[in-house]
């Protein structure tokens, strides 16, 4: 279809969902920007790939609107949508070779052989497997494959190409070569992607928005950048990772700084600004993992008691290469804690699994969070992504 | 598996002996009847061999000797294709339709799944008393053709549901978003990917038209279908031409299984084929 290349913004407005009685998605508002690339990012089940199949028209909300270009398209067949779809397993027709399968949308339209292997063929010449026209989707790779679903969801200019988990398929090697790949294609094609997927890094590695989802609704929708170093509230702290998560009673108030008790007793300080939270309230922080210093606990020494200060004991080293990935246990509390200690400070005066240390951070370093439905419950975040796994 | 010293356990010599009394029992009586077939003119229904001819084979297409073979062998060649064809068309559409839940889905299946384990002769007697009822005449193009579709049609549907069971969605969604019509998603892409499953229907069909007896014994009216006749001719003839019989059968059978299965590998190595067809 000869479609204009602009008008690719997507609005999602006040969508909902049910199936039955389960509620999918729930009074959902988002807006895609034309020529950018988003990812809605969340554990199974969260309601990622319904609303992609809803902006498909593979689904129809039960409620609200969805809009592209500034249209409603709802009730609309796919091809007057603009939309073009890759799918999970790629679903490349068994029966028809390579070129069929990305020329099948030309046919479709009642376009002539000729112009349409043309077409196929140039496309195929794009994603690198020209050679492999005549092959059958069975006798290529997993990386090839997912090419050549790639071409013909392009066939047609799509204003928006909607991919559902792209890269799950693929092992480690070819994911982070293909997720490259699809990066580079968004940008030259300058057609606003929609990209689902349940893996923290492939999302922020992509994408220039991210939609971070929980059951149903948006957590957080930001940049890439903005969501790894300010997440909003705890449940996207823990779910995207690389952060700690601090929480507790206010104590004190003074200049600015909340003195905050966890439940423990660890006692931590927050920047409230100009907030002055009352005595008692939960307050939510997170402190990166890479911004906490530990130290070994000579055995006999009695633990520091200071502010922003926690002791433990090593549960787990895992060797990142550039880092250390060290966990700790602390006393009384269930959430995981973990610093990310540079290789050349850790093997300075490498750590066992058991010994007691002592872990620091600035007051500085610790972003407030909103508390969030999921607050109190650090498993949905840690399950989500022991599920994403 | 074997243990350290290279024998086998006891159970390994017993089970292969249990497997050659099965494969005994279940081959070596056919193979009898097939050598049999070949018996001298002079020659009766057990060993030893007096010559060998083709003189019981002859005899099945002379009308007078042994009943009408030639024409109950393509009363029932007709019946089982036109059996395959309603079969397969129903089942098709039939298991698509059941992707779908639909009100009263479950009671539909089990309404059409009842009739496997009806006695087939009551289900034969029904429609013939029906037929009689209403006052028409039973023959086996029509009330044996009913006759053989309860048989056959819940088989086919059971194929589909495993055959679709297999089918992943996504294909058609794909082809709706690729701007296939619904007409276009089904010739271009449903039903080539089933193509297989459904020359398996096909082929079911076809055999268990072409040997059943017991649903057809009571509603096939006046003319014989080739098991009515075989019955038929255990009980009168005595000759080596019933062995005869049963050697054609036997090799029809193989021709439309083998046909089959080679119209299946055909497909799959069209498919095959086009690779590097062209640079």
């Amino acid at each position: 279809m000869a479609e204009a290349k602009g008008g690719g913004e997507v609005a999602i407005v006040g969508v909902t969902k049910r199936f039955g009685p389960t509620v999918a998605v729930e009074s959902l508002d988002l807006v895609v920007p034309h020529g950018s690339y988003c990812c809605l990012l969340g554990p199974s089940g969260c309601g990622k790939t319904t609303i992609l199949r809803m902006i498909a028209g593979h689904e129809t909300p039960t409620s609200g609107d969805i809009r592209i270009g500034g249209t409603s398209v709802l009730g609309l067949p796919q091809v007057q949508r603009g939309t073009a779809m890759m799918f999970q397993s790629y679903a490349l027709f068994p029966h028809r070779s390579v070129l069929d399968n990305v020329a099948f949308a030309l046919k479709m339209r009642g376009a002539g052989t000729a112009e349409r292997h043309a077409k196929a063929r140039e496309l195929l010449a794009k994603v690198q497997l020209d050679k492999f026209a005549d092959r059958l989707p069975a006798q290529l790779s997993g990386g090839q494959q997912q090419r050549v679903a790639l071409a013909r969801a392009l066939i047609t200019n799509p204003r928006v190409l909607l991919l559902d988990e792209p890269l799950s398929a693929l092992d480690e090697y070819l994911r982070l070569r293909m997720r490259g790949e699809l990066r580079r294609v968004q940008k030259e094609l300058g057609i606003t992607f929609i990209h689902v997927t349940h893996t923290q890094l492939e999302a922020i590695a992509v994408a220039d928005t991210v939609v971070v989802m929980a059951q149903g609704h948006i957590e957080q929708a930001a940049s890439a950048r903005d969501i790894y170093v300010a997440p909003r509230n705890a449940y996207v702290a823990r779910f995207i990772g690389g952060q700690n998560v601090l929480g507790g009673a206010v104590e004190s108030v003074l200049d600015g700084t909340a003195a905050v008790t966890a439940d423990n007793g660890s006692r931590f300080a927050f920047q409230v600004g100009d907030g002055r939270p009352p005595r008692g309230a939960r307050l939510y922080g997170s402190i990166r993992r890479d911004r906490i210093a530990i130290e070994k606990l000579l055995p006999g020494a009695k633990p520091p008691s200071g502010l922003n200060t926690v002791v433990g004991e090593v549960h787990t080293i895992e060797n990142q290469g550039s880092y250390v990935k060290v966990t700790l246990d602390l006393a009384g509390e269930t959430e995981e804690f973990v610093a990310n200690v540079a290789d050349d400070k850790f093997f300075a005066n490498a750590l066992e699994i058991g010994d007691r240390v002592v872990a620091r951070w600035s007051a500085s370093d610790v972003k407030l969070l909103d508390a969030g439905p999921l607050a109190h419950d650090p498993a949905a975040a840690g399950a989500a992504m022991a599920g994403g796994r | 598996m074997r243990s350290a010293d290279g024998s086998r356990p006891w159970t390994f010599y017993f089970f292969a002996g249990l497997f050659t009394l099965f494969v005994l029992f279940l081959y070596g009586p056919m193979t009898v009847i097939y050598i049999l077939s070949f018996q001298g003119p002079q020659g009766g229904m057990t060993f030893p061999m007096n010559g060998f001819s083709f003189e019981w084979f002859d005899s099945l297409f002379e009308q007078k000797r042994v009943g009408d073979i030639a024409g109950s062998f393509v009363r029932s060649i007709e019946l089982a294709v036109v059996v395959a064809v309603i079969t397969v068309v129903l089942s098709v559409l039939a298991g698509l339709a059941f992707r779908r839940r639909f009100r009263g889905s479950a009671f539909a299946f089990y309404l059409a799944i009842a009739s496997l384990i009806m006695p087939g002769l009551f289900v034969g007697l029904g429609i013939a008393l029906t037929f009689q009822m209403i006052g028409w005449e039973t023959s086996w193009y029509s009330s044996g053709l009913g006759a053989q579709l309860t048989w056959t049609l819940p088989f086919g549907l059971l194929i589909m549901f495993a055959v679709l069971g297999r089918f992943d969605r996504s294909y058609e969604e794909a082809a709706t978003d690729l701007g296939a019509t619904s007409w276009q998603r089904v010739r271009e892409v449903t039903l080539p990917i089933l193509l297989p499953g459904i020359i398996g229907v096909a082929l079911f069909g076809f055999t268990l038209s072409y040997d059943e007896l017991a649903r057809t014994a009571l509603a096939a009216g006046a003319k014989n279908t080739l098991p009515l006749e075989i019955v038929a001719m255990t009980t009168t003839i005595t000759s080596p031409a019933l062995y005869a019989v049963g050697a054609v059968t036997t090799a029809v059978s193989f021709v439309v299984i083998i046909t089959a299965l080679g119209s299946i590998a055909l497909v799959q190595r069209r498919r095959a084929q086009k690779i590097g067809g062209v640079e």
